[in-house]
């Protein structure tokens, strides 16, 4: 029977509350932990060759008869108001045969608030030539004079919304009382996402139904979106995400490129695609935007943090969100005494999207800097002063964890971390070596709504049935992995079939790293009603109890000895089917979920060049149950790879009086090569988390790039005594820090 | 637009001019019609007129970075020059002629800001973003040479014979002035043949850069040692590959407030270049 | 009309001065496994070979290809390198990965067995933003097993 429950959905930290139906109300135990037969074994991925090979069609190879190309004219500037938007060259051109101005797009605007926000737009079939139409746009421009400095914004209270404000006990007694006090301020840059593959969508009028081809993170979130917009019926919009090409948080919905080809399919009556370019994708598709953070802590002599307070400031942009910098200063430590205050500035500058982790990346740099420069302070090992506040239940929301074996990944931690004097004295010339650690705290518990289906033929073969999407992590081969585990199948004998809204239910985000702790549980409950079905068949043909029947190696399996190929019992229905529908149930009421972890890094640092080389990072991290330890190591070093870009390399430049995005191409806007990657040391605890669904997963996209950046700059600090405040760590900024260490050191010695 | 094979110099050269443009490896050129910068009617390929390979102290103007990368013959500043620039498929395509051509990374110029190189008034980068910018020959124009190799051969001493001259590198380039803002010294329609890079008793090329691999130059320093002394150069710090004599010459840097480390880099890297030779 | 050899085939396209390389394999070939990521010679998702050298369809025009021959990661799918990645788990979203096969490709042709410096000066110029260098490194070390 269908169950109707009320339950909270988190997504990235972002809480509501919301309906959900519950086909099953006998739960399925979860497995017992370790290795079963398919799942918690490394397996390559089920579309590897169709990846490897160039067979997988993404959306960028989306090619439909008649498709038209779309070309975007964007704001030159940061701040402007179209005078005059004059279409008229452009609709009386007979190559030009679509053109549309915000009259007939939402997504278009006559006042840009940033570099690249879209103003108008053209079709033509041939995709050399939607550039040139372009020049057929007559605009007028007034350049107005943007705001571009965060710290103005706060002044002058250009906000997206009120500042937010937390305090728990009484952090100025506390600070008072506190025996030693530490505070800096860190700044974090923009970083920019970067998917291979650009921002992209092929739209097409199928009689009254829109086609949407789009390299997304959420099919459903992308129909809500579009029938919301465009008051469409939500079934008459099929959404379609076969293969994409990364999307790292920036793909979470339409966006405009969508509404931009809808716009001009619905003008012209053909098909249409609109695909960013590199640059364009760099201007106008989201960013991890950049923070100051004016942090403090105190702490009585024995490590115990007594006061923790910080003023954050998001640089957001002219659209987007404030993030939770202040996360991991609220909920990493049991520190009874926090003050936070979070300014979100709105400023002319390109809108933030999630990425990776959002938050909490910028904010466990600056926290967990501060924590060492404490631990420094203190003359306390840094990894002891973590376990000593250590937290044992979440202090923000007074509730249980659902599970944690942090203080577990703190004792895995412990070798790497008793490298360091090794480490220490390889140093040799100008190279000094150091290491670094660096706690880690995310969401990543998923939730409701999602449903699976699947499918059982004649020939003993089973289709997992779902609308989700695979954005590259390896989600389609942990599906296949769980009903296989599930159905006694071997794993070749299972297939995913998902990245269509007209072919399956709904299917949660793959944001917030939700997919695998959101999809999982469905995908083993349909496997589970659809087992369930097998064995009641059997039963009944076979003239068996059914309590004496499992589902084994391709066979139905008695405990009294008999065995029955399944393709010989599903064969009886010949080429009907056995349909199991599963879905995910709530989260454990009153209990907090989340993913733990810490990360050692090992650095040398050329004192006289600034060079920093991260050499090794240990990864240990708790993320409940793993299904796919080779896929699950993958993202974990992928991760790490983005958090190092983001430490070393990574930085958007914005022209400082115009506010012109200058870093929009990849030979400027520096993305980790090969030839940056440390050694990567991965290891997970694997411990199912005993309240959490009936697999005891969490998700893992994002808590690996969480503390990589503080783990190295820390390891920075250990090797050459230098204060890095600001990523990146560029040779600017690196040689900044040594400099300033050399004077502290001078000033000290004395006369 | 149209192609054309010259299989003569002096066709190449009468096809230059006039609208029309020569290609050689198409890494720097082709990015730069697609976003206008150059504008061509006609391109003029040069694969059949332009030498390609080494022989003795010559190495052909069409000769490819890669095949350069692993040429024994080759000094080794040129040829750590070589591996260090850009990227392994950018240095399979890109000549030495065309390399010691390109154009400077300046993001206002690629951008296209009607900057001091590009004809305007003003150099955009000095009063903007300017860490990768330049710390010498930088009052009218900021930009920083980006060739590896250009500081190499500079340091080596190289000699260019064009369809027209020979000429030594040092008198390849110049700084762009009020009235001529180009920085090389190559008449319209004069190709790069062949360089001449003398042997030198030891070289070395040593590149600071953002990431490991795959990034032009913040500063790169080469250095060669000949029976009358170590000659030095250096690339990224100025419009056009930049001689010193010695480290003290960094002392008469003019840097900006972002480029100010780019002199702080540059001293270590000299210092282990001539120990290197020395 | 122009004459391209592609992985063995012979093909006569119609391409006006200006297209690229790129272009031209993935409209009239038909041969999409060759990506265009950003467009302009940084990122190494449309590597192909020319006589067996990678380099860049999307900066290379095709009028200049002239009797080399093309090899695409449609003429690769057979190289025990797609089993090496697959097995090592080497591609995460795959948008880039058959600009690494092919880069690979090459480079195991010119040296069978690569050292971990080797493969990270040869493979610098295929960026995989999903970060799955350590199994692309694992994939060329192992291709061989």
């Amino acid at each position: 029977m269908a169950r109707l429950i009320r339950t909270e959905k988190e997504v990235e930290g972002r809480y509501t509350e919301q309906w959900v139906v519950v086909e099953e109300d006998a739960a399925i135990d979860q497995w017992p932990a370790g290795p079963r037969e398919t799942v918690g074994r490394p397996v390559p991925r089920v579309d590897g060759y169709e990846r490897a090979r160039g067979q997988a069609l993404f959306t960028a190879d989306v090619a439909l008869p008649g498709m038209l190309h779309a070309a975007v004219l964007r704001s030159p500037y940061a701040r402007a108001r179209v005078r005059r938007l004059d279409l008229s060259r452009a609709r009386e051109a007979d190559w030009v045969l679509g053109a549309i101005g915000p009259d007939d797009c939402d997504a278009l605007t006559l006042e840009p608030g940033f570099h690249g926000e879209p103003v108008a737009a053209v079709a033509v079939d041939s995709p050399g030539r939607a550039r040139e139409a372009l020049e057929l746009i007559d605009v007028d421009w007034e350049e107005l004079e943007p705001l571009l400095d965060p710290e103005e914004a706060v002044r002058r209270n250009e906000l997206h919304e009120e500042p937010r404000r937390y305090e728990r006990g009484d952090a100025d007694a506390a600070f008072a009382d506190a025996d030693v006090v530490v505070e800096a301020e860190y700044r974090t840059q923009t970083v920019l996402h970067n998917p291979l593959e650009t921002h992209q969508s092929v739209c097409r009028w199928e009689g009254d139904t829109l086609e949407v081809y789009i390299s997304t993170q959420f099919i459903w979130g992308v129909r809500d979106d579009i029938a919301e917009s465009l008051d469409l019926p939500p079934d008459r919009i099929r959404v379609i995400c076969n293969f994409m090409g990364g999307g790292f948080g920036a793909k979470n919905g339409a966006h405009a490129q969508t509404f931009i080809a809808i716009a001009l399919a619905s003008q012209t009556g053909r098909p249409v695609r609109c695909a960013l370019s590199r640059r364009e994708e760099n201007l106008a598709t989201g960013n991890r935007n950049s923070t100051i953070q004016r942090l403090r802590a105190g702490a009585r002599s024995d490590g115990t943090l007594v006061a923790l307070e910080g003023e954050f400031v998001n640089a957001v942009g002219w659209k987007g969100w404030s993030g939770p910098t202040y996360g991991p200063m609220e909920m990493l430590y049991a520190c009874e005494n926090v003050r936070t205050l979070t300014y979100g500035a709105k400023l002319n500058l390109p809108p933030n999207a999630a990425f990776r982790a959002p938050g909490f990346v910028e904010g466990t740099f600056g926290l967990e800097c501060l924590l060492d420069e404490l631990a420094g302070r203190l003359e306390l090992d840094p990894l002891e002063l973590r376990a000593r506040n250590h937290a044992d239940r979440d202090l923000a929301d007074d509730r249980p964890y659902s599970s944690k074996n942090l203080l577990e990944c703190y004792r895995r931690a412990e070798p790497h971390w008793a490298r360091r004097d090794a480490v220490r004295a390889r140093s040799e010339g100008p190279w000094r070596r150091g290491v670094g650690l660096a706690s880690q705290i995310w969401y990543g518990g998923g939730g409701p709504p999602s449903y699976a289906w699947v499918r059982i033929g004649s020939d003993g073969r089973a289709t997992v049935i779902t609308a989700m999407q695979d954005i590259g992590t390896g989600t389609r081969t942990a599906m296949a992995q769980i009903a296989a585990e599930e159905l006694g199948l071997p794993l070749d004998r299972v297939r995913v079939s998902l990245g269509d809204s007209s072919r399956g239910p709904y299917a949660s985000i793959s944001a917030g790293s939700s997919t695998t702790p959101s999809m999982g549980p469905a995908v083993r409950a349909a496997a589970a009603d659809a087992a369930r079905q097998v064995i009641e068949i059997a039963a009944q043909r076979y003239h068996l109890e059914e309590r004496l029947l499992t589902m084994q190696g391709g066979k139905v399996v008695s405990s009294d000895g008999g065995s029955w190929p399944l393709e010989e019992v599903t064969g009886l229905l010949e080429d009907a089917q056995i349909l199991g529908k599963g879905a995910r149930g709530p989260n454990p009421t009153g209990m907090r979920v989340l993913t733990f972890g810490i990360q050692v890094a090992d650095v040398a640092v050329d004192v006289e060049t600034g060079e920093v080389r991260v050499e090794r990072i240990a990864a240990i991290h708790d993320v409940g149950r793993v299904i796919n330890p080779l896929g699950a190591q993958s993202q974990v070093e992928g991760g790490i790879i983005q958090g190092v870009g983001h430490t070393l390399s990574e930085e958007r430049l914005v022209d400082p009086a115009s506010g012109i995005v200058l870093t929009q191409s990849l030979d400027a806007y520096k993305l980790p090569t090969i030839a940056d990657v440390p050694e990567i040391v991965v290891e997970l605890l694997d411990i199912p988390d005993e309240h959490l669904t009936n697999l005891g997963s969490k998700g893992l996209g994002e808590p690996p790039i969480v503390p990589t950046a503080a783990a190295i700059v820390n390891a920075i600090r250990d090797a050459t005594g230098a204060d890095v405040r600001s990523l990146p760590v560029s040779r600017d900024e690196m040689l900044r820090a040594l400099r300033e260490a050399r004077e502290r050191e001078r000033a000290a010695a004395p006369a | 637009m149209q192609l054309l094979r010259p299989e003569s110099v002096e066709a190449a050269a009468a096809a230059l001019g006039n609208g029309s443009v020569a290609l050689a490896g198409g890494t720097d050129l082709v990015p730069m019609l697609r976003d206008r910068l150059v504008s061509a009617e006609t391109l003029v390929e040069l694969k059949e007129v332009v030498p390609r390979g080494v022989e003795g102290t010559r190495i052909g103007a069409g000769t490819t970075l890669a095949e350069l990368e692993v040429d024994p013959e080759i000094p080794a500043a040129l040829r750590e020059a070589c591996a260090l620039a850009a990227s392994p498929q950018l240095r399979s395509m890109g000549t030495i002629g065309g390399n010691l051509l390109q154009a400077t990374r300046c993001w206002y110029w690629r951008l296209d800001f009607p900057c001091f190189l590009h004809g305007g008034s003003r150099c955009h980068a000095r009063e903007g973003a300017h860490r990768e910018h330049a710390i010498f020959g930088n009052e009218r124009c900021a930009s920083a040479h980006p060739s590896d190799p250009a500081a190499a051969l500079l340091a080596l001493g190289a000699r260019v014979r064009t369809s027209r001259r020979e000429l030594g590198l040092e008198e390849l380039y110049r700084l762009p002035t009020e009235d001529d803002r180009n920085v090389t010294a190559l008449e319209p329609g004069e190709l790069i043949l062949e360089l001449d890079v003398p042997r030198p008793e030891a070289s070395v090329y040593l590149k600071a850069m953002d990431r490991a691999r795959w990034a032009f130059p913040l500063v790169g320093v080469a250095a060669a040692r000949f029976a009358d002394g170590v000659r030095l150069a250096l690339a990224g710090v100025a419009p056009i590959p930049w001689r010193l004599d010695s480290e003290t010459d960094l002392d008469r840097a003019t840097p900006l407030p972002g480029t100010a480390y780019k002199v702080e880099l540059a001293r270590p890297l000299i210092r282990r270049a001539l120990h290197s030779v020395t | 009309m122009l004459e391209l050899v592609v992985n063995g085939g012979r093909y006569e396209v119609e391409a006006p001065i200006g297209q690229t390389l790129a272009e031209t394999l993935r409209g009239p070939l038909g041969l999409t496994g060759t990506k265009i990521a950003c467009g302009e010679g940084h990122c190494g998702a449309c590597t192909v070979q020319l006589d067996g050298v990678p380099v860049l369809s999307c900066i290379t025009l095709v009028h200049t290809v002239g009797e080399r021959e093309v090899t695409t990661i449609e003429g690769l799918r057979d190289h025990p390198l797609v089993d090496a990645f697959v097995r090592a788990d080497a591609l995460q979203c795959g948008f880039c990965t058959p600009g690494q096969i092919v880069s690979a490709a090459a480079l195991v042709e010119a040296d069978p067995e690569p050292t971990p410096e080797r493969i990270r000066h040869a493979m610098a110029g295929n960026l995989c933003r999903c970060g799955t260098y350590p199994r692309i490194e694992e994939a060329l070390l192992t291709w061989r097993d």
